[in-house]
């Protein structure tokens, strides 16, 4: 039973991480509340169904994609996403950057377009992402698909690859002096905008790469209308670490993946309609107790 | 001396409404409205109609509390949800009356509001909006956790009518007419607030909420209030709405019922009265009828509303019933009173120079 809990918590806990990484990115580094975050990680999954669905072979009977091309096809979603992330930033949110209420509106509003356009494009049903690994291995005694288990490992190496990106590369230098002070930094003669255009981008990329991750280790389909749970969640984390905080965002996806598995565990009946609420009920909590959040930077009192 | 007090209600009316040409055309708009059901239009279109009152109210809730005191709400489908469950539920284990179950659901609305604002208030900014979208979504989750009480995605259904005595057509006509002067009597109720001095403490909570608490207003105050005003609105409209179609379901809860007022209030202008009011016509009229007249498909009306949303608030974010009342206002001149309303982009503009100028 423990062994169980420690395993499927560690699984969530990795991908919520990587689901939440690039929302805080792009909090951190331009404060922008990214509420189409949900819509780029649904744009992800079906660029990478598109791809995938060009280069499938039928042998025997069995549809299969050769691993190479999966790669392929993981990175070419990732870039489509990451470029389609940087021309919304560049035509939408920028203009009203300054302003919360119409950068909400219009984020929804891209949210909403992205939706609409799929249901337009691809249809209202069900569209698969065959990401399938056959088999299964054992760990501390529990049997956990190979794909869950890749999808983790992946989500863990990416987080580390950004991490370290954003702690050693002069890029990400200049990314954690923006988050630090955007004014001063712009002083510095860091191109602002032009940084913030390349963390959506990156932002956008992580959406696309978590929502192939996620959706091909659970149910293995994508509908137009998935965007909201993966943006809730992400805000649950992303608050929860505080708000533009990697390390923060890190910790607080293992806490919510080990709360949620212990939690669905334990409850008694149909909990699964409960599973999105509980990580909205610990976040409420959070922001009552702590407003900012495990690891966020102080609320300031002006500007 | 009868004909004294009939002179002077009717320079008082004069005074306060022809002469004001934005209220001489909303009452005009009015009056259209009342004669309406006199074409003899189909029920369907009456019922659209309805339902375009009811959506103006819940706008106007949501505008009310966004655009006065600038406390982004995400989540006003949790209003609207508890209005329409609470009565539904009031109905079906006690089996109260409507004239019971619609005030004691507005009652229950507006306690769950203050409950729910009472950690919302702690928090503000992007928090806030985040905060507001999970309360509907965590509703959601137990309406469907408790299913053998909410009935899961069926809902309660079997709500008795509005008006059960009447025939079907007649029944539309009522609902219709009930709606009409529900909306007018909100907007009413909304435009004093507005312009009373709580509505002068909203505004200014959401020009500078700092230099408020400054100058000895307790701010946490006003801004539950405005949250229980706003939730006392959402409830009406969710009340009555389950009681016209006779169900309240999950989509009372539904985040795209959420979005539903942004898109609204932003096509029909925010921080103003008359703006949710044009905002949720022009959407009904134009989703119902223009768009499914041409035959297009579903999939595009929200297209169609939402890039029209985006283009509004990116280039004329003013919206439809500004720029009529200002073009209005130009011809007069007298641009007292309606001006005191919120300027939501004024401030907007302002740190946008500023930046030009930093």
């Amino acid at each position: 039973m423990f062994e169980e809990l420690l395993v499927l918590g560690a699984i969530t806990g990795a991908m919520y991480a990587l689901l939440a990484l690039g929302f805080t990115l792009i909090f951190g580094v331009a404060e922008v509340v990214n509420m189409a975050y949900g819509a780029i990680f649904l744009l992800g999954t079906y660029m990478f169904s598109f791809f995938s669905s060009l280069w499938k072979v039928e042998e025997l009977g069995m549809v299969t994609i050769p691993p190479l091309y999966v790669i392929l096809a993981v990175i070419l979603a990732a870039i489509i996403v990451g470029i389609a992330g940087s021309v919304v930033y560049r035509f939408f949110i920028d203009p009203v950057v300054e302003d919360l209420i119409a950068l909400l509106v219009v984020t929804i509003g891209v949210a909403i377009i992205i939706q609409q356009l799929i249901a337009i494009n691809f249809g209202h049903f069900h569209y698969t992402v065959s990401l399938y690994v056959p088999g299964s291995v054992t760990l501390l005694g529990v049997r956990v698909t190979i794909t869950r288990l890749l999808a983790a490992v992946t989500s863990i190496v990416l987080f580390a690859f950004v991490w370290i990106f954003i702690t050693k590369s002069k890029i990400g230098g200049a990314m954690r002096a923006t988050a630090q002070d955007r004014e001063v930094a712009m002083l510095m003669g860091i191109n602002t905008r032009r940084l913030s255009m390349l963390t959506m981008a990156i932002s956008s990329s992580l959406a696309a790469i978590a929502g192939i991750l996620t959706v091909a280790s659970s149910t293995q389909i994508t509908t137009p209308y998935i965007w909201t749970t993966p943006l809730v969640l992400s805000f649950a984390i992303v608050i929860l670490g505080g708000l533009g905080s990697i390390k923060g965002s890190l910790i607080a996806a293992f806490i919510i993946g080990y709360a949620e598995v212990i939690f669905m565990t334990f409850m008694p009946g149909q909990v699964s309609y409960l599973r999105g609420a509980f990580a909205l009920v610990v976040m409420v909590l959070v922001l009552v107790f702590r407003p900012r959040g495990l690891f966020g930077k102080r609320i300031e009192l002006e500007e | 001396m009868v004909t004294f007090y009939l002179k002077r209600i009717y320079t008082s009316f004069a005074q306060h409404i022809l002469d004001v040409p934005p209220r001489l055309l909303a009452l005009l708009c009015f009056l259209l409205c009342l004669l309406f059901p006199i074409t003899k239009p189909k029920s369907y279109a009456l019922f659209i109609m309805a339902l375009a009152n009811l959506m103006a109210i819940f706008s106007a809730s949501w505008d009310l509390l966004v655009g006065r005191t600038g406390q982004m709400s995400l989540g006003h489908a949790l209003f609207f949800g508890i209005g329409a469950y609470s009565t539904a539920l009031l109905y079906r284990f006690y089996k109260l009356p409507i004239v019971a179950t619609i005030p004691i659901g507005i009652f229950i609305t507006v306690l769950v509001a203050v409950l729910v604002g009472f950690p919302s208030m702690r928090v503000k900014g992007p928090y806030l909006a985040l905060v507001s979208m999970a309360f509907p979504l965590i509703g959601t989750g137990l309406v469907f956790y408790f299913r053998q009480y909410t009935g899961g995605e069926e809902g309660v259904w079997g709500l008795p009518k509005l008006f059960p005595a009447l025939g079907r057509y007649d029944r539309r006509i009522a609902e219709y007419y009930f709606t009409l002067i529900l909306l007018l009597i909100s907007a009413i109720i909304v435009y004093k607030i507005a312009n009373s001095k709580t509505g002068v403490v909203f505004v200014s909570i959401l020009d500078d909420e700092l230099a408020s608490k400054a100058c000895g207003i307790n701010v946490t105050k006003y801004k539950l209030m405005a949250f229980a005003i706003s939730a006392l609105f959402a409830g009406l409209a969710g009340a009555v709405y389950a009681h016209m179609l006779g169900i309240a379901n999950y989509e009372t809860l539904s985040l795209s019922l959420s979005f539903l007022p942004v898109i609204l209030t932003i096509l029909g202008g925010i921080g103003t009265i008359y703006g949710p009011i044009v905002g949720s016509y022009i959407y009904h009229i134009t989703d119902r009828f223009v768009l499914t007249e041409m035959n297009i498909p579903d999939v595009w009306h929200l297209l169609f509303f939402i890039v029209l949303v985006v283009i509004f608030i990116l280039k004329w974010p003013r919206g439809i019933a500004r720029f009529v009342t200002d073009k209005l206002e130009d011809l007069s001149e007298e641009r007292e009173i309606e001006e005191r309303g919120p300027h939501i982009w004024k401030k907007y503009k302002r740190k946008k120079e500023s930046t030009h100028e930093g």
